[in-house]
Formats: structure tokens, C-alpha cells, sequence
């Protein structure tokens, strides 16, 4: 049983701070989300465990985290239902070959370089209980991210999300994220059918029938809901129940397949349908309770999974530099690379670059996976969380140094973007 | 073909095939590529008799130890533990296959021997069991305490895959 003194203590004492450290971010300019993830690390041995180890021992005993992860974690899935619910594979359709190929290289730039880079970290930072392949297939996967939520918020605040750069980026963002999930479930089947017992050709068949059930089944179940937004306006306390449920369903299939239970949700968001205002309908009934109150607790659990401590010495300091600048050449570098080869201007392929070194919470959500099962060290953990929060934390500045332009930094007070959803959760 | 598609093509290749294919090259270099051996996981500490040598240091030690002992790896470097006693860490590195850590306390008494530091030298041996681990354990810098020589064996395997829930 929880101690719900303890538990209900933690809850309020992670939102208050959230609140107050993403409303300082806020007043810099940054996306609330990039001080909420802040947040998390304050409250983790890093800060809080290191200048108070007694306060910290009495807020977060080891025996009441179980919890707390598990509120969390219900606060992912319905955000990765969400992120689901914002991709819209029509549009990705209709882009353009300069956006497929940002897209693209966007993810095997990084890819590569952080393969190359595990050359180098495997013998200093891993264990012979990880293969190299599924090591170096995480890193690439961790570092091809990009955080669609965060990029959205950007594009939304500065006015920038109906030009050019806003529409390849957000594109290119949901492709790579789809691409990155596809890797990591990949990565996941391989680790767990090494120590269990079901074969993972079993796995695999298993994994497709679902998605096939879920793409050309469930998918044409779920266009009832379309039709009576359109002709109520609105959907019944039952058809939403029914839709958690659903979604809900879908992840605990994906965990019983041996994937994991956020690619379920994940999956039941995508193939939602997709009309805007639909879309946003949906997403105002989730996002206030996971915005403000379950997701911050994920930022909380992290903090405390994330020990800087243990960055120790000029050598781990090192490996962390490196982290970040391997990550940011292969994904700021290789998407500026990639659009100016395409034919755009300069300063909007730099642009288009730093909004796709954006990794956030998207990032934060596969690193927790890697954690979990044991694929990085915990100190590896730990300086990939800090590359998380610094190529995040440096897209708005980099971007007021790239586009300076006034059109471009035109920040409404309030901005509707029916077909983006998911600006709050940024 | 269009001169924009000709392009289009070009830059794919150069772009996006060509490092896939050094990406292929990498995971297959990478394979001979040697990592530290594991020894994250709890181990449970067996001391040898101290032949009557013993001192409130030496006792105090043998208690710390007695317990489970968990030790968090990151590659070469280790932080160990005791799951009973959050106020008690070492921090070690990991050579080939010895183990070397040192431990601090956030409260000097607890370590029972009025602040000095806690030395943890060990031999991993891979071939027996989960692995296990022999050395001594000492405190360098305190004239009353004597070397205990010990025996760990590794109570649980911490494999990749296996569910890390809620550990901090």
C-alpha cells in the first residue's frame, strides 16, 4: 500500500515547483516544458539529494517511487496518445522532396554519429551485459529524436508555424519521431527476446498482426468518433471513456507483446482521425490533467533517476561535451545540411536545424526507456539527460540569433493552430 | 528524369544511403569492441574471521557490510551502496578485473569509525555462480582498524531487459 501522506506530499511539493521553475522559464522566453523537465533535476540528488540528502531521503524514500513512477507513467501514455493524435501522415504525404530528404538525413545523420560515437563510449560508459549493436542503435535512436511538442510551441510563439520553415519542420519532426519509435521498438523487442522465452520471430509476427489490426481495423471503428463530433459537436462522456479505454487497451498489448506500453498509445493516437478540429477537441478533454499534473511528476521521477553526480572528473565531463556536440552536429548539422542542399536560404536551413536539435520530453521518454531496461548506465543516463535539456534549452536562442526577423518573432497572445495540437504540453 | 529529381536522387544517395551503409560498417566494427565486465546487482558480503583483531572500527565495518551491498555500474566506474542505509555510498572504478572504491558518509558516525575512509579492494571472478568477488576492506588511515578480508557473491543480475522500476 502507498503512503498516501508521502505520495499526496511529493504530488504538491513536484507541481509547485514545476509551476514556479517553468514560470521563470516562461519569463526567458523558453517553453514552459524546458522548466518543468529543469524542475525535475532540482528535485533529484543532483540538486535537492546533494544540498539536503535528509529532506530528500524523507520526501523520496526509495520504497514510495514505485508510485509515484507508476502516476507517471499513466501521464505518458496519454501524452504519447497525444503526440500520436498531432501526427498526420495525409500531410506528410503531400511534402515537398526537400522536406523528405531534411527528414531523412535528419534521422541518419545523428544516427550515424552517435554509432560512431558508441565506438568510443561502449568500453568507458557500458558493460558486456549490453551488445555493442544494441547499444549504438540506442544512442542513434536517442539522438535522432526530435520533440514534436516543443518544435510546435516554437513555431506557434514566434509566429513562424504557417511559413515554409514552420511546415517542413513540423513534418520533418513527425517523421523523424515515428521513424525513432520504430528504431527503439526495435531495439526493445531484440534486448527482451534475448531473456525470455518467446521467440522473437513470435514477437515480431505478433507486433505486425496488432499494428495491422489497429491500421486496417480499429482505424475505420475510430471514424464513428469523426462523425459525431460533426454532427454533435462534441463527444459523449461514453465514447471518451470508451476511446481511453481503447487507448489504453492498445498499450497494454504492446507491453504484452514485449515492446513497451507507450508504443500502443502511441499507435492509437496515430491513427485517429485527423480532422483539425476534431484533433483538437480531443486534445483539450487530455491535456490539462497531463499537462499540469501527471506529466510533471514524469519530470520529477527522471530528476530522480538522474544523478550528476555521477558525471564525476574531467574524463566524464568529457564524454558529456562530446554527447552534446555529436548530437547537435548530427542533428542541427546534418538537417542545415540537408535544406541548404535543397535549395534553401542559409539562415532558414540554420533554422530548420536548431528546431530539429529540439529533443525535449520526447527524448526524456526514450532515455527513461533505455534506464529501464538497462540498455544505458546510469551515468550515461545522466549526461544524455543533460544533452536532452541543452540542445532544448539553446533552440530559442540560437533561433532569435539565426531569424531575427520581425515577421518571424511576432509572438500572439494567444495563437489557434487547429491542425498542431499539443501546444500547452510544450 | 527532371534535373531536380536528378538531384533529388543525387543528394538521397549521398545523404542518406551512403551513411546507412557506414552505419553498417560501425555496428560491425563496434562487435569486437570489449566492454568492462558487469557487476551491477546485490551482493552479499561474507567477512573471514578476524582471528580476535577485532575493534569497534573493524565491528563497525562488519555491520555495514553484513547486509546486502547493491552496486550501480556505469562502464568502469561503480557506486555501491547499502539499500538499508541511504547515508553510506562508495564510489569506485572497475580495471580489467579489479574492483578499487572508497567510501564517504554523509555522517561520519555511521561508518563507525570516527570519519576515516573506507577503503573496498577486490578480484572479480566471472567463472563462479553469478560471479564473485574476493579483497580486503580497510580503513588506511585509522591506527585501530585491522583489514577484513571478505567474499561477495552476487545475489542478482541486473540484465538488460529486466524492468529497473522505480530505482533512483
Amino acid at each position: 500500500m502507498p503512503n498516501l501522506f508521502t505520495l499526496v506530499l511529493q504530488i504538491t511539493v513536484i507541481l509547485a515547483v514545476c509551476r514556479v521553475t517553468g514560470g521563470l522559464f516562461r519569463r526567458f522566453h523558453q517553453p514552459r516544458v524546458v522548466g518543468e523537465m529543469f524542475a525535475g533535476i532540482l528535485l533529484g540528488p543532483s540538486l535537492l539529494g546533494w544540498v539536503a540528502p535528509h529532506f530528500s531521503a524523507y520526501l523520496f524514500p526509495a520504497g514510495s517511487l514505485g508510485f509515484l513512477n507508476a502516476l507517471s507513467q499513466v501521464g505518458v501514455v496519454v501524452f504519447m496518445f497525444l503526440v500520436g493524435l498531432g501526427i498526420n501522415p495525409k500531410e506528410l504525404k503531400h511534402q515537398s522532396h526537400a522536406a523528405v530528404l531534411v527528414s531523412h538525413v535528419s534521422i541518419t545523420a545523428p544516427f550515424v554519429l552517435a554509432s560512431v560515437l558508441a565506438l568510443y563510449l561502449y568500453p568507458r560508459l557500458s558493460d558486456e551485459s549490453v551488445s555493442f549493436t544494441n547499444f549504438a542503435l540506442f544512442m542513434g535512436a536517442a539522438m535522432s529524436v526530435t520533440a514534436f511538442p516543443v518544435l510546435a510551441r516554437i513555431l506557434v510563439e514566434r509566429g513562424m508555424m504557417k511559413s515554409k520553415l514552420g511546415s517542413v519542420a513540423i513534418a520533418c519532426a513527425a517523421v523523424d519521431d515515428v521513424t525513432g519509435w520504430c528504431i527503439l521498438a526495435y531495439i526493445v523487442v531484440l534486448i527482451r527476446a534475448a531473456h525470455h522465452a518467446t521467440s522473437i520471430w513470435v514477437t515480431l509476427a505478433g507486433i505486425l498482426l496488432f499494428a495491422a489490426i489497429m491500421i486496417y481495423g480499429v482505424r475505420f471503428l475510430l471514424r464513428g468518433y469523426e462523425r459525431a463530433f460533426r454532427k454533435h459537436g462534441e463527444i459523449s462522456e461514453n465514447g471518451m471513456a470508451i476511446l481511453i479505454l481503447l487507448a489504453m487497451a492498445s498499450a497494454l498489448c504492446t507491453e504484452r507483446l514485449g515492446i513497451h506500453l507507450l508504443f500502443g498509445s502511441f499507435l492509437m493516437g496515430a491513427i485517429m482521425p485527423k480532422e483539425p478540429k476534431f484533433v483538437r477537441y480531443i486534445v483539450d478533454r487530455f491535456e490539462t490533467v497531463t499537462v499540469t499534473l501527471l506529466l510533471p511528476l514524469f519530470f520529477a521521477f527522471t530528476g530522480l533517476r538522474t544523478n550528476i553526480g555521477l558525471v564525476k572528473g574531467p574524463a566524464m565531463w568529457f564524454y558529456c561535451a562530446l554527447i552534446i556536440a555529436v548530437a547537435a552536429a548530427g542533428k542541427l548539422g546534418g538537417s542545415m545540411a540537408a535544406a541548404r542542399l535543397s535549395g534553401m536560404p542559409w539562415r532558414e536551413a540554420a533554422g530548420l536545424g536548431t528546431l530539429m536539435n529540439t529533443r525535449g520530453l520526447m527524448g526524456l521518454v526514450i532515455l527513461d526507456i533505455g534506464l529501464d531496461i538497462r540498455i544505458i548506465s546510469p551515468a550515461l543516463f545522466s549526461m544524455m539527460v543533460v544533452m536532452a535539456l541543452v540542445t532544448t534549452f539553446m533552440a530559442v536562442p540560437l533561433l532569435d540569433l539565426i531569424c531575427p526577423d520581425q515577421a518571424l518573432r511576432t509572438v500572439p497572445k494567444r495563437v489557434s493552430v487547429p491542425d498542431v495540437p499539443l501546444q500547452e504540453i510544450a | 528524369m527532371s534535373s531536380s529529381n536528378r538531384n533529388f536522387i543525387f543528394a538521397y544517395a549521398f545523404l542518406v544511403i551512403l551513411p546507412l551503409a557506414a552505419l553498417a560498417g560501425v555496428l560491425k566494427s563496434g562487435r569486437k569492441l570489449a566492454a568492462p565486465p558487469a557487476i551491477d546487482g546485490l551482493w552479499n558480503f561474507q567477512f573471514e574471521s578476524s582471528h580476535g583483531a577485532t575493534s569497534t572500527c573493524t565491528d563497525a565495518l562488519v555491520t555495514l557490510f553484513e547486509k546486502t551491498v547493491s552496486i550501480s555500474q556505469s562502464g568502469t566506474t561503480f557506486v555501491l551502496s547499502m539499500p538499508d542505509d541511504a547515508r553510506i555510498t562508495g564510489v569506485g572504478t572497475l580495471s580489467g578485473t579489479k574492483l578499487q572504491a572508497a567510501f564517504a558518509s554523509s555522517e561520519p558516525a555511521a561508518v563507525g569509525c570516527a570519519g576515516h575512509q573506507q577503503v573496498l579492494t577486490a578480484d572479480l571472478d566471472r567463472k563462479v555462480g553469478r560471479g564473485t568477488l574476493a579483497g580486503i576492506l580497510s580503513a588506511p588511515n585509522c591506527p585501530s582498524c585491522a583489514p577484513l578480508a571478505f567474499r561477495a557473491e552476487r545475489a542478482s543480475i541486473s540484465a538488460p531487459g529486466t524492468p529497473n522500476k522505480g530505482d533512483h
